[in-house]
């Protein structure tokens, strides 16, 4: 049993409800056997139809409530399902925003949103079905059992001894298939695996000019994948034939013994066949956990995945209530300071955090575009993943004693080579992170973290590949400021150089985008990011490589147009792209998690610090 | 061409196996039958006192053959279904990939969004249950449907026809109002489910986005209300499910209460022996049992819809595009190019599909004898990747030509990889060994060519260090090889491979400038001599190209090489100051 089930909100007096039903149900079905027998060795013994009226009655009547009754108890449970369901639900999507961007990297967005949608599914059957399987077999069969052996001891007997045999020998089965599947487990990964990764593969293999040729593999590893799954089913349906076989064996010697009896006048046919009719009901719901086993199983696991989000450690107090921190009407103002001194944060493994060279380009990648189709499988391999990361930096701690203070609207160029922790202090100005230990001041208060109301109502991020909704161009546009009009919204497709865009547009600004509508290049969604703050126009602005994935030329307009968005405003820029550096007011260098040299663009170089070697170090190489 | 279904055709070619598995399910549910049958015939046999066990003999062997046989029968009948069904996969995926293979090429552009290639793998995953949970128990149920009718007919054949009737609501009328009734409802369903995919997807992804606007609440509060209109539907279908269930049962007392009234009519007017009553009236219970998953395996058909539909659209498309089609070139023309020099003329070509007024690609002129190295460089969308298509073949130019040695690249067709090497953004990696992997490049290459190409990618120390070395598998190493060292894998292929000409198509893009510069210098390093084609979208290792074309709107509109441009073009200089440190030290001091 599920002790985390007890704890569902409401569930005692369902439960209660649950198993009252199934008393009455286990009345019906004796009443109804009893009704049935009486009538049937009636005729038997030669006794007119029209005589039997009342126990026919008795039997229909039985029959129906028996039914009627189990539609009720579905009918509860299922509501009862629904709810909790959704509570879960609601309160697992409130905890992923309140840990953030950070933790959905992480976890991949793939598994998260599979368990939002197909988890709790699983997870409401599961509840669905538990209370009515756990209410029908901690009674029905009990019932039955006192009922025959009430009537005739040597059936009971026979009943009683057959159903721990049957348990026995299906957890007997059951644990042998599950050591045969884990023997295999490998092979059948990368079995089942090898299709998918053969249509994925396909273009490579296309342009190698063997995609002919794996045509035959493909059928080849598919029959082998047969092979070794029969082998598996061979053993794992043991334990429904076990479920068959003793269920049918246990009515079979019962069928006979009472005949045997029967012939020797030890008993009476009523009670014979009052006991052969309620043989098989002994065991229905033995079969009907059977039958359910794996549905349940799928949603408890489901289930227990999604406490274990709830459970936990939000690393970051919730949101400004408690941390003390500015009001909410607070705004950054040219005499607003920001403080932090010895801002650390421990390394966390992260998803792509194995590949330092990218720079992020996994971020913002489509659900699952590149992981195996099964979710389960994409859980494991980043695990994997995260513990035999050899190029891991060696330093532990992401961000390292970060200390500075700014005032007023200056723009601040974060540069370093990947990994030297630029991401890391982008995400503590943005809240998603919270320090590990240090202090962050907003004009001399100290605040737990940035991930207070007002704050974050300061801010615009735009990161390497910012999001685009799947709605209209506008309303992606107006995402930080819905209630702007359209013609303030025309006024940020100016700014941000859309207006060619728009007009090329068969429905102008309504034309939808994001998945499902209009796919945009890097460099548009870049704008469409830069409308959105224009449209907005927040004080501070957080940019975490915003062009290095874009073309040349696309990156050299970008750039005017975002010096032109930087006026006036705070702006924090990550980025490894150096040429950057001569249009801020002030530059932070970056390297292994701390903040190695700090200064202007001009005042650095030369200087034979730590950016003259960040110069030199990207531009040997193709020398 | 014609199109052939995903389900009839193995139905048909497996038909041995499909029909020795619905005799094996009906012959499962008739034991389960038998069993209680001749249960209640040997109760009711032992109730007349016969004075000879032997009497009752033949009945209780039955009641244990049934007993036991139902359950191998069962068993048997499972493995032999998924069995079958495993081959009908096998051969399922064979076709698929077979129809997708002549696409390879476009795969990209046309299955933009998304995971198109795991659904599709998905979807005849999902088809096996049509088998296993609708046509299978489905045909089962029928023939016991019929052996019933049959078998009542021999006592009194009007009896016969009423019961076949009020069974047929079980097996028919319930289940066709079943489908009627739920089709709607699990279309909106999966539409609603749809809808919340996107919604939580674009909630995930653009987390960010949602936190810092302050507009969480506002998506959990519009969230919610989808998931409850989701939830209602489901609801709805669910109580359906009871109801059907609960006139199902009525069905089942009605019948079982007829069957009651007409044994006794008929022992009373001396048709039917007392002993046969009890037997009859409780082989209605199995009987009925197996003929009401009917209606559920009916209500599952509206789920595979959308699964045949992908699958079936899929084959109509097949011959619109092709990749690599049948080359005029013989192999020996294509061998002898292989090993030469090859000459790439593009004279004045242009390029536009059908039915398209506007050009793609106009008036591109490229010559590249072999050894020429190329960097073409513009924004997406200006044409790159349109004029990679008409290098690799894989396009026919509409006006002008592109020519290898002065044969069209388009003839070339198969023979194309054998002249042609490609990198590109996202070179995909097998699930199997690295040396596998990397001898992808040339099936022939024994273990030292793969250790020679691995040392070339400066990879050899990376792969050494591997706990098998060259034969661990790349799903372990999958976490562990970096962006520039996935490339570098590819890139070992490529040099295994020693084609005369190799096209880069943006290779670096995610790359930081440290690895981005390290592989251009190993690309360099490695193929030298070869021609090179290269997309690119930064103009690292510019100077060692020998031309660098820029291109605009499907146009060239700058040319030359690095020295040229930085002399006469001051929107190159000002891009190269954008891309090269240098330029930063140069403009400070």
């Amino acid at each position: 049993m599920d002790k985390q089930l007890l704890g569902y909100k409401g569930i005692k007096p369902v439960f209660a409800v649950m198993l009252l039903l199934t008393v009455l149900q286990g009345v019906s079905i004796l009443m109804m056997a009893k009704g049935l027998a009486e009538a049937v060795s009636a005729l038997f013994a030669g006794a007119p139809l029209s005589g039997q009226t009342g126990r026919i009655a008795m039997f229909l009547g039985a029959f129906l409530i028996r039914h009627g009754l189990g539609l009720l108890q579905q009918k509860i449970g299922s509501a009862f399902a629904d709810r909790t369901a959704a509570d879960v639900r609601g309160r697992v999507l409130r905890k992923l925003f309140r840990l953030g961007p950070r933790f959905a990297r992480t976890e991949g967005t793939g598994h998260l949103v599979t368990l939002a949608l197909e988890g709790t599914e699983k997870f409401r059957k599961y509840l669905e079905l538990i209370l009515p399987r756990m209410a029908g077999m901690s009674i029905i069969p009990w019932l039955i059992l006192a009922y025959v052996f009430f009537r005739d001891i040597t059936s009971g007997v026979i009943l009683l001894v057959s159903m721990p045999i049957l348990i026995a020998f299906m957890i007997l089965i059951g644990l042998a298939a599950r050591k045969q599947a884990e023997k295999q487990m490998d092979t059948f990964r990368v079995l089942s695996n090898h299709f998918v990764d053969s249509l994925r593969g396909l273009e490579t293999l296309k342009l190698l000019g063997q995609s002919r040729e794996h045509g035959a593999s493909v059928a080849k590893v598919s029959d082998r994948y047969r092979t070794a799954t029969m082998r598996t089913l061979r053993v794992a349906f043991l334990s429904s034939f076990a479920l068959d076989f003793f269920t049918m064996l246990s009515v079979a010697v019962v069928a006979v013994g009472l005949g045997l009896r029967l012939v020797n006048g030890q008993l009476e046919l009523v009670t014979a066949l009052t006991v052969l009719i309620l043989a098989p009901e002994y065991f229905l719901p033995v079969r009907q956990v059977g039958t359910d086993f794996h549905a349940t199983q799928d949603g408890k696991e489901a289930g227990a995945v999604m406490q274990s989000i709830l459970d936990r450690p939000e690393g970051e107090p919730a949101d400004s209530d408690g941390a003390p921190g500015p009001g909410a009407d607070w705004r950054w103002s040219p005499f607003s300071r920001l403080t932090l001194s010895g801002v650390t944060v421990q390394h966390q493994a992260e998803a792509y955090g194995s590949a330092p060279e990218t720079v992020g380009a996994e971020r913002g990648r489509e659900a699952g575009a590149d992981r195996p189709a099964d979710g389960r499988i994409d859980g494991a391999g980043q695990e994997q993943g995260q513990g035999q990361n050899p190029q891991s930096p060696q330093n532990p701690r992401s961000l390292d004693d970060a200390s500075f203070e700014v005032q007023g609207m200056p723009t601040i160029g974060i540069i370093g080579a990947s990994g030297a922790g630029k991401s890391t202090l982008i995400d503590v100005l943005g809240g998603f992170l919270a320090p590990d230990a240090g202090e962050i001041c907003l004009n001399g208060t100290p605040v737990g973290s940035l991930a207070g109301e007002a704050w974050r109502s300061q801010i615009t991020y735009i990161p390497q590949h910012p999001y685009l909704f799947s709605c209209s161009l506008l309303d992606n546009i107006r995402f930080y400021s819905p209630e702007a009009s359209r013609e303030e919204a025309q006024q940020a497709v100016e700014a941000a150089g859309l207006a060619g865009l728009v007009r090329s547009l068969p429905r102008g600004l309504d034309e939808p985008i994001g998945e499902g509508g209009r796919q945009l290049s890097g460099g548009q969604a870049q704008r469409v990011a830069l409308a959105r703050a224009f449209l907005s126009d927040r004080p501070i602005i957080l940019l975490d490589e915003p062009t290095a994935h874009l073309d040349i030329e696309t990156e050299y307009e970008l750039k005017q147009t975002m010096l032109r968005l930087f006026r006036g405003k705070l702006v924090f820029l990550a980025t490894h792209r150096l040429h950057w550096m001569p249009d801020m007011d002030r530059v932070l260098v970056m390297d292994q998690g701390r903040i190695v040299e700090e200064g202007t663009h001009s005042g650095l170089l030369g200087k034979g610090g730590a950016y003259d070697a960040l110069i030199r170090s990207q531009m040997e190489g193709v020398r | 061409m014609r199109k052939e279904g995903w389900i009839v055709p193995y139905i048909r070619a497996h038909w041995g196996r499909c029909l020795l598995i619905i005799g094996l399910g009906s012959l499962a549910l008739l034991f389960a039958a038998g069993l209680m049958f001749t249960s209640g015939l040997l109760i009711s046999k032992s109730a007349l006192r016969p004075e000879n066990i032997l009497m009752v003999y033949v009945p209780i062997v039955l009641v244990r053959t049934f007993g036991i046989g139902r359950a191998v029968l069962f068993y048997a009948e499972r493995l032999a279904g998924h069995d079958t069904v495993l081959r009908i996969v096998s051969s399922m995926r064979e076709r698929l990939y077979r129809i997708l293979e002549p696409q390879a090429l476009w795969i990209q552009s046309r299955f933009r969004a998304g995971d198109v290639l795991g659904v599709l793998s998905a979807d005849i995953e999902h088809l096996q249950d049509v088998y296993l949970r609708t046509v299978f128990p489905g045909a089962s149920a029928l023939v016991m449907y019929a052996a019933a009718a049959a078998a009542v007919g021999r006592w009194d054949l009007r009896f016969a026809l009423v019961l076949a009737l009020y069974m047929f609501i079980l097996v028919g009328i319930l289940p066709w109002l079943s489908l009627m009734m739920t089709k709607a409802k699990t279309k909106l369903a999966k539409t609603q489910k749809a809808g919340m995919y996107r919604q939580l997807t674009d909630a995930v992804l653009g987390m960010g986005d949602w936190v810092i606007s302050g507009r969480e609440a506002q998506f959990l509060a519009a969230y919610e209300a989808k998931a409850g209109e989701s939830a209602r539907t489901d609801a709805k279908l669910r109580a359906w499910v009871r109801f059907r269930q609960l006139a199902a049962q009525c069905v089942v007392g009605l019948i079982l209460l007829t069957v009651l009234v007409w044994a006794a009519g008929m022992h009373a007017d001396g048709k039917l022996p007392a002993v046969l009553i009890a037997a009859f009236v409780l082989v209605v219970f199995p009987v009925t049992d197996a003929l009401l998953p009917v209606s559920e395996a009916v209500e599952h058909l509206p789920r595979y819809r959308d699964s045949l539909r992908r699958l079936s659209d899929l084959e109509g498309e097949e011959c619109s595009m092709n990749g690599h089609g049948k080359g005029q070139v013989s192999g020996n023309q294509a061998a002898a190019m292989a090993g030469g020099a090859v000459h790439i003329r593009v004279e004045r070509a242009g390029f536009r599909y059908e039915g398209d007024s506007s050009w793609t690609l106009r008036d591109i002129s490229l010559d590249i004898p072999q050894g020429k190295k190329v960097a073409i460089i513009g924004r997406s969308g200006a044409g790159k990747s349109t004029l990679l298509k008409l290098l690799e073949g894989a396009l026919t130019p509409s006006e002008g030509e592109v020519t290898l040695n002065g044969v069209p690249a388009a003839a070339i067709g198969e023979h194309m990889p054998h002249i042609v090497s490609v990198l590109n953004q996202n070179p995909h990696l097998f699930d199997t060994s690295v040396a596998n992997n990397i001898r992808l490049g040339s099936q022939d290459a024994g273990e030292e060519d793969i250790v020679r190409a691995a040392r070339q990618v400066k990879l050899d120390r990376l792969i050494e260090s591997l706990p098998d070395r060259y034969h661990t598998r790349m799903h372990e190493t999958g976490q562990r090889f970096s962006g520039g060292e996935r490339q570098r894998i590819a890139l070992a292929r490529i040099w295994l491979r020693n084609n005369p000409v190799v096209l880069l198509d943006e290779p670096t893009v995610g790359l930081d400038p440290r690895t981005e510069n390290e592989l251009i210098r190993i690309l360099l390093d490695s193929l030298q001599g070869k021609s090179l084609i290269w997309v690119t979208h930064h103009l690292a290792g510019a100077e060692h190209m020998d031309e660098i074309v820029f291109m605009e709107d499907g146009r060239i509109v700058m040319r030359g090489s690095h020295a040229e441009l930085m002399e006469n073009e001051p929107r190159y200089r000002s891009l190269y100051q954008l891309d090269r440190p240098e330029a930063l030290l140069i403009k400070a001091n």
